[in-house]
């Protein structure tokens, strides 16, 4: 009974702050209304998981997964390195950077463009759960697997995107390249490209989270006893739900952060862009 | 109008006369093979029913554990293996032993002879496959023993999780895989390799053998007058579906069969499994899911002689009852051998 009289207290003030908040539009207010949600969801989550006496291994309480992260740093460091360090980035990379070159020379050869876009989508469509053991087999039980993975897994959006961008130059600016009686390879380089970038950077965004997705549900297959997949499924089926909870919170975190890298760099490079404005 | 009702109240009469059966929902450790036969053949055979008992059998598999099955509240009683029992009672699940089924561990680890491989001494440095999911902790509580530490290099073993095919040995991915006496050896031999190929070591010979499949249930339902009655009932049904199974291998297998919804499993892989399971479970001197304390304490020991990194770090209190067991046969247990 008291527990739902104060979760229900804090739904409200919580409310009446955010509302309040939301109205101003001041640096501070943008930066704190967020803050204050994230707040409010971890206190109503501590509160309910508390007072109603939730099985720990139905849900733990932030407090407990706040324990579980710092008693465990150094499995979770070992973790990261094996998952993010050396499955997802290299994946990412090669298969962000395939897909770019794909879409270049699909560009240039109608009969490749018609031929490659459908097996790329195959390919793509293939699930996780399937292509995960094979790969296990092809490559062994390290890292290279999950990276083979992930290449199969980001190659096909940024085929698409990067092919996209590079077919919506518009014909005026196509017309004046011509003007200046530059080539395929100079409009390509100058023109076509550079315009094709924020396509290309929606991919990788995209790619990145498709990427730490790819790599955590491959280690479920088979790996060395390091990894964040790994660590999720054992420890989950030893019942310690913290560590589960405190890798799901790194790669979240991990997530998170590379969105808005790459959001940032986006900002460098296509400065130009109206959506900047 | 009065002979209708009459005719509704003999009818409402007899129903309640007739006994309804008891639900009762068993989890299984993995999935539908002749592991699990005693229960598939009590079933067929009607022995849950003679005993106003309505089970449903669930099978399990890779992603289904049966401590958090049993946490959940998705079955009445599960089979699991006591290491992992202990370990998910430490982490607050209350479940009980009420009954031993396998008096023998069928686990082993398969090694290429062209591993070099002669003597667990030569594990050193090699790569060496095992389950997680519960099946880990006899691994880990042997290679403490052997004093090799699991996190590779060249005085410890890299340790593999292997997914459950035999695959790592085939490839030569590891040096030695996980496997049970009574499915993966088999499976290596299916797929084309030769006893001679293969150096075995089981886990019973090198002293750390622990306990396997065994019915638990939780403790509440055990203190439950009620339940534990209609555990009892599943036990001795259960025990007389093992006995027949033992008596009748080919049968069993069929029933088997018949309750294998994936049509995966094959006779010959059945028939197989089927007469290495039987060797399972005796001697059994006390009668079929009698609990031996002796043995129970060997696992225990060995569970806590982790060094470091002990599987259970305190002594289990109240992990296993014989009450159920007493009240299903009393004075007339069922003897395989």
């Amino acid at each position: 009974m008291n527990t739902t009289i104060l979760l229900l207290l804090s739904l409200l003030t919580g409310c009446v702050v955010l509302v309040l908040l939301a109205r101003g539009d001041s640096r501070p207010c943008r930066i704190a209304t967020p803050i204050v949600f994230g707040l409010l969801v971890l206190w109503i989550w501590q509160v309910a998981c508390v007072g109603y006496h939730v099985p720990f291994v139905l849900l733990p309480p932030p407090s407990d997964i706040g324990v579980a992260i710092a008693t465990h740093i150094p499995i979770l460091a070992v973790d990261f390195r094996q998952t993010v360090l050396r499955s997802v980035i290299p994946g990412w990379l090669i298969g962000s950077g395939t897909g770019l070159l794909a879409a270049i020379a699909l560009d240039g050869s109608p009969f490749l463009r018609r031929g490659v876009l459908p097996l790329g989508s195959l390919v793509s469509a293939m699930p996780i759960v399937g292509i995960a053991p094979i790969m296990v087999m092809w490559f062994g039980f390290d890292w290279q697997s999950k990276a083979a993975v992930v290449v199969a897994m980001t190659f096909f959006p940024m085929l698409v995107n990067a092919g996209a961008g590079l077919a919506q130059t518009s014909a005026m600016e196509a017309d004046l390249m011509r003007s200046y009686a530059a080539g395929y390879r100079t409009t390509l380089l100058k023109l076509r490209l550079p315009s094709a970038l924020p396509f290309v950077f929606n991919a990788l965004k995209l790619n990145a989270t498709l990427a730490l997705i790819g790599a955590i549900v491959a280690e479920f297959f088979g790996t060395p006893i390091v990894g964040m997949g790994f660590r999720i499924s054992t420890e989950a089926a030893r019942l310690d739900l913290g560590v589960v909870w405190a890798e799901i919170v790194i790669a979240a975190g991990i997530g998170t952060m590379s969105f808005a890298l790459l959001s940032l760099l986006e900002r460098l490079v296509t400065f130009w862009h109206p959506s900047y404005h | 109008m009065r002979r209708l009702l009459l005719a509704a109240a003999l009818a409402l009469g007899l129903s309640g006369v007739a006994h309804a059966a008891d639900p009762l929902t068993l989890q299984l450790k993995w999935v539908t093979q002749a592991q699990f036969a005693g229960y598939y053949v009590a079933q067929a055979k009607g022995f849950y029913k003679a005993v106003h008992l309505d089970v449903t059998i669930k099978p399990g598999g890779p992603d289904i554990n049966p401590e958090q099955v049993i946490a959940g509240g998705g079955a009445d009683v599960v089979i699991d293996w006591m290491p992992s029992a202990l370990a998910a009672r430490e982490k607050g699940v209350p479940i009980v032993n009420i009954a031993q089924v396998f008096q023998r561990s069928g686990m082993e680890l398969t090694c290429r002879r062209d591993s070099g491989i002669k003597t667990p001494v030569d594990f050193k440095g090699k790569t060496l496959g095992v389950w997680f999911s519960g099946n880990e902790y006899p691994f880990l509580a042997w290679m403490n023993k052997l004093h090799f530490s699991t996190n590779g290099g060249p005085n410890g073993v890299t340790v593999l999780k292997q997914g459950f095919n035999v695959d790592p040995l085939l490839q030569q991915q590891a040096a030695c895989i996980s496997t049970m006496t009574y499915n993966e050896y088999w499976q290596l031999i299916e797929a084309g390799m030769k006893p001679s190929q293969l150096v075995v070591f089981k886990y019973s010979d090198e002293g750390v053998a622990t306990l396997e499949d065994g019915l638990y249930a939780k403790q509440d339902e055990i203190s439950n007058p009620a339940m534990a009655d209609k555990l009892a009932r599943f036990l001795k049904a259960s025990m007389e579906g093992w006995k027949y199974a033992m008596d009748h291998q080919a049968e069993a297998v069929k029933i088997v069969l018949a309750n294998d919804t994936t049509g995966a499993q094959t006779e010959a892989h059945q028939t197989r499994i089927m007469s290495e399971i039987a060797e399972l479970l005796v001697p059994d001197p006390n009668g079929l899911g009698y609990l031996d304390v002796a043995a129970y304490n060997r696992t225990v020991e060995e569970l806590m002689a982790g060094g470091s990194a002990p599987v259970i770090t305190k002594k289990p209190e109240g992990a296993w009852t014989r009450a159920i067991w007493e009240q299903a046969f009393g004075k007339h247990p069922i003897v395989a051998k």
